[in-house]
């Protein structure tokens, strides 16, 4: 079935609206990051404090892009333990709205309305990640006290949890997303061969 | 994901389906019977291809974290990105020393680590090409045109890191983190969207 060069040009149109919508998009996650770390320092260390008893995980802003990882219980020089980039675990949300926002064919609604599923589910995935770090820290990055408090099983297990979060899933988060919702629509999109 | 979305999605990919999976011709109570049955039927290639998608993701991603794997695969290869970097840099004058995976000159030093050598993206554009319904074939030409374009691109962002830390230092985290993992995953991405469009695409079917 031969298609018109008006569909045939749907690929083509989208990956320039990906470029139109990037920057954007990119200045918007900009100016709303501090906002952001913010919350989810304080989303992550609550979801911490839900698996520990005491309840001794304290999250700090260290600034602007980084938070720092505390233990009431744990004293060290520095006055923390480990700090975390904020701003690195968030920001594939830039690929995530320009290539939503960037589908052609579909009404601006409904757009916005999908953007805003995929964008929750990756608000629950950023506090799981930060969850993972502040586990993973612990588990392997505090010399005796984790191997005291951690057998090589979780070692391993709060380790390789981190590593799959923090890179392939991270990094493909949008990807997976968009096709997850727009798969049905790039598939009979494509040319012909 | 909200039902509009997927009522309207449903044509297409059933149009991109067999016509044997239409059901126009069953009672409507048998249809009733049968949504499950559609919903899972009509998203078949969206649940396969990331099923897959993940899959490969966690798989790769755990093997290249085994110690044997890293150090006697990724580690040589870190290496040759580093070198490839050094050779690029020197080309533009910037008068590199190498020493091991650390590209130094008087101005800046940087480590090419795990993360700076495009193996990441590589997994990602890996995973997205072999779980998209296409020929092998297709698939081959996609996997060795891919993975050399990420290679070329992960280059020139491995010089343009290096050149913003030498003359522009405070932009660098950013840059290394933010700016330049966008603009990789970006291209990773987009390749794959090019791939599919061009060498990919679902062959119409033939009226015999």
């Amino acid at each position: 079935m031969a298609k018109s060069d008006k569909e045939k040009s749907w690929v083509w149109v989208f990956l320039g609206g990906i470029l139109i919508w990037i920057l954007p998009v990119a200045a918007l996650w900009w100016y709303a990051t501090p906002v952001y770390n913010m919350f989810l320092t304080n989303s992550a260390e609550n979801l911490v404090r839900l698996t520990e008893r005491p309840k001794v995980t304290r999250l700090l802003e260290h600034d602007k892009h980084h938070l720092v990882i505390t233990r009431t219980d744990f004293a060290t020089a520095r006055g923390w333990l480990d700090s975390v980039r904020t701003t690195d675990v968030h920001f594939p949300l830039i690929m995530l709205g320009a290539f939503f926002l960037a589908v052609p064919g579909v009404s601006w609604k409904q757009r916005f309305e999908n953007l805003g599923w995929a964008a929750l589910i990756s608000v629950f995935f950023h506090i799981f990640s930060l969850f993972f770090w502040v586990k993973f820290v612990y588990a392997t990055q505090l010399g005796e006290w984790s191997a005291e408090h951690y057998t090589v099983f979780w070692q391993n297990f709060w380790g390789l949890g981190k590593h799959l979060i923090d890179l392939p899933f991270k990094l493909a988060m949008p990807l997976l997303l968009w096709t997850a919702f727009y798969f049905s629509k790039l598939v009979p999109n494509l040319k012909t061969t | 994901m909200s039902k509009k979305s997927r009522s309207k999605s449903k044509p297409s990919a059933k149009s991109s389906a067999s016509a044997a999976e239409s059901s126009a011709s069953q009672p409507a109570a048998e249809e009733s019977n049968a949504e499950p049955e559609s919903f899972w039927r009509a998203r078949r290639q969206e649940i396969t291809f990331l099923t897959v998608f993940i899959l490969i993701l966690g798989g790769g991603f755990t093997l290249i974290s085994l110690n044997w794997v890293d150090s006697n695969v990724i580690a040589p290869f870190t290496g040759g990105v580093a070198k490839a970097s050094g050779v690029a840099l020197n080309l533009i004058g910037q008068d590199i020393e190498m020493q091991g995976t650390v590209i130094r000159n008087n101005r800046f030093a940087v480590n090419i680590m795990n993360g700076c050598n495009g193996v990441e993206t590589m997994i990602i554009f890996l995973g997205a090409v072999l779980a998209f319904p296409a020929s092998w074939k297709a698939r081959g030409i996609g996997l060795v045109l891919g993975l050399i374009a990420i290679q070329f691109v992960n280059l020139i962002r491995v010089v343009a890191l290096f050149l913003t830390g030498a003359y522009y230092p405070k932009f660098f985290d950013s840059s290394h983190t933010v700016v330049w993992q966008t603009i990789v995953i970006l291209f990773g991405v987009v390749l794959w969207i090019f791939w599919a469009n061009r060498y990919a695409a679902p062959k119409p079917a033939l009226a015999d």
